[in-house]
């Protein structure tokens, strides 16, 4: 009987236990690892700058074509105080590698292959982007990704940097 | 009476317990596996097309192999 309850507390009450994060949520660090500095991905070590905390993987279409334009938007705006952070979720972090080698970036990717990451973030599409202010709190969060999409996350990055 | 209720308690357990694993669902960025191509439904769209024709061309017959529409007749 003993048995039986621990079988049941463990399965059932653990299987929901996840505490999620939201808009104006402080922003907590993850198991992911930043490779180029071979370090745990620490968010609190950005606090001052804006972030673009962006989920990705290599099977997904929008995610690669978001690349680019995050570059180029991050090299624009570096000097302001703004980083993207990109956190891959491929389960085999080889094949973000690979891709990385064809395609490489300016900004920081970390590794997160146990998927711990995007679950304590609550992910629900991919990808899906966390801005992160200054003071290291959430504003908003964007999930997918569209051409048409470019011109408000500018917009909503400029804002963030406009705060002081 | 106290086996009837032990029975009840763990019958109960069962219930909840199969709920919530019957709620379980994959998560959007454990799909990796799911959006290769050989999982998709016609692995090859092309080699599919191509033996689609060749059976419209000799049955003079098409369609028939999926439900699209919503039955208004209209599709």
């Amino acid at each position: 009987m003993r048995c039986f309850l621990l079988l049941f507390y463990l399965l059932v009450i653990h299987s929901t236990a996840v505490k999620a994060m939201e808009i104006n949520s402080k922003v907590v660090s993850c198991s992911a690892v930043i490779e180029t500095e071979q370090t745990n991905m620490d968010l609190q070590k950005f606090r001052g700058k804006v972030v673009y905390l962006d989920f990705w993987a290599t099977w997904c279409p929008p995610c690669k074509k978001s690349m680019p334009f995050l570059n180029a938007l991050r090299n624009e705006l570096h000097d302001q105080g703004f980083e993207v952070i990109a956190v891959n979720v491929d389960e085999d972090s080889d094949d973000a590698r690979q891709f990385l080698q064809q395609y490489p970036v300016d900004y920081l990717v970390a590794m997160d292959p146990t998927g711990q990451c995007p679950q304590q973030y609550d992910v629900k599409a991919m990808p899906s982007a966390y801005f992160i202010d200054r003071k290291g709190i959430i504003r908003h969060i964007h999930l997918g990704f569209r051409e048409r999409d470019k011109q408000q996350i500018r917009s909503l990055i400029l804002d963030l940097l406009a705060e002081k | 009476m106290k086996k009837n209720l032990n029975f009840l308690f763990k019958f109960v357990c069962l219930v909840l317990f199969l709920f919530f694993v019957t709620a379980c669902s994959v998560a959007p960025w454990e799909r990796g596996n799911l959006a290769k191509k050989n999982m998709q439904i016609s692995p090859n769209p092309v080699r599919s097309y191509l033996r689609s024709h060749v059976f419209d061309s000799k049955e003079a017959s098409s369609g028939g192999y999926g439900a699209v529409g919503g039955g208004c007749g209209c599709n």
